[in-house]
């Protein structure tokens, strides 16, 4: 069996019973889109994401080289932990980034990873057309200020659990709408 | 939590609108799963390309003050016009213009629904925004009008009504208001 196929949890067992560049490649491998995901998610900053990956892989490997985590099942219930604890580290360095931006007049738009998938702008507008005019007003004002409940609900007079059932049905509808024209 | 996870769970974990238990079991899961991590990504640029959408105000939409004070604090132009049932504004728009908002200010208490109908010069309806998204007693209702369509549109005049229906299907009018474009760039004298 080849690394790509070992699950997460034979690869941690193969890295800790000793040197095993293949199964820390793979693991480098597997690992670092996801962890990219909890830094973007958090520090809403494609470099910033970047460094945390490097952190967080690194830290992971010399505990598993150590033979730190005991129950090799619980790899990312290790690596979560590993990313909160990186985030904050890593914001005080985001934050410093994002002044220097500011001070600069730099525009900083969210640096995404290649593998996002492309998105056709005018299929988008589109599909953001065939929405409900509710529909349409709840999603771009979450997204465009990425907020949720309460602006949006007391803007609509409705409540913020009403306003979760608006953002959800059209999420559902614009990815049909999106895969539609795929 | 189901596997996959759905789309729109993963759009509040985005907005971090989820509770820190469900945002917990999200988290491990995406350490886990590559192909919930690919609904993400979807997510993530669906997110993006509605917020850059938004900032080309191309979007013909109902909007909040919020959203407008927003666009305005973030360095984009907003041109607003504000008119009263009944007014006539006259307007343009230039090339630095990057919103375009009517405040059409009117009675919409007691209203079930409220429709947003854009008429000719004639007073012919061309088309309509059905059951547009205002709260109950709101002083006015905010319309972005496409930038893009403002900008290549030649001089005219368009008569906008904001009509309330009640719960038996009958509908009342708000208030009308006429807006004369005058075009102040280049182009075509007409479509």
């Amino acid at each position: 069996m080849t690394v790509v196929e070992l699950s997460d949890a034979d690869l941690v067992r193969r890295i800790e019973s000793g040197s095993d560049a293949a199964a820390e490649s793979e693991l480098f491998r597997r690992m670092a889109p996801r962890v990219r995901l909890y830094g973007l998610r958090h520090l809403r900053d494609g470099y910033a994401a970047d460094d945390l990956t490097q952190q967080v892989l690194m830290t992971t490997l010399e505990a598993l080289r150590a033979g730190r985590l005991r129950e090799p099942e619980k790899l990312a219930s290790f690596v979560l932990g590993t990313c909160r604890m990186a985030v904050l580290d890593l914001r005080r360095g985001a934050a410093r980034r994002a002044r220097l931006m500011e001070e600069f007049g730099a525009d900083t738009p969210l640096s995404i990873e290649p593998s996002v998938p492309h998105l056709d702008g005018e299929r988008l507008t589109r599909c953001l057309e065939a929405l409900k005019e509710r529909e349409r007003t709840v999603v771009v004002m979450t997204f465009y200020d990425e907020r949720t409940g309460s602006d949006v609900a007391s803007f609509l007079g409705i409540s913020a659990a009403h306003v979760r059932v608006v953002r959800h049905r059209a999420i559902h509808q614009l990815r049909d709408c999106m895969e539609a024209g795929a | 939590m189901t596997h996959p996870i759905d789309v729109a769970v993963l759009a509040d974990y985005w907005l971090a609108a989820l509770s820190p238990s469900d945002e917990e079991v999200v988290e491990q899961h995406l350490l886990e799963c590559d192909a919930c991590g690919s609904r993400l990504r979807e997510i993530i640029a669906l997110a993006d390309g509605i917020r850059r959408l938004a900032r080309t105000g191309s979007l013909r939409m109902i909007v909040s003050d919020a959203f407008v004070s927003r666009a305005a604090d973030e360095g984009l132009q907003v041109r607003e016009y504000s008119s009263a049932p009944g007014g006539s504004v006259y307007c343009t728009v230039t090339a630095d213009d990057d919103l375009l908002i009517a405040r059409l200010t009117g009675d919409v208490s007691g209203v079930a629904r409220l429709d947003l109908a854009f008429c000719d010069a004639q007073g012919v309806e061309q088309r309509r925004l059905p059951d547009i998204p205002v709260r109950a007693g709101a002083p006015s209702v905010l319309y972005q009008e496409s930038m893009a369509f403002a900008k290549a549109a030649p001089d005219n005049t368009m008569i906008v009504r904001l009509l309330g229906i009640d719960d038996g299907g009958r509908e009342h009018l708000v208030g009308e208001y006429t807006f004369h474009h005058t075009r102040s760039l280049p182009g075509p004298g007409e479509w």
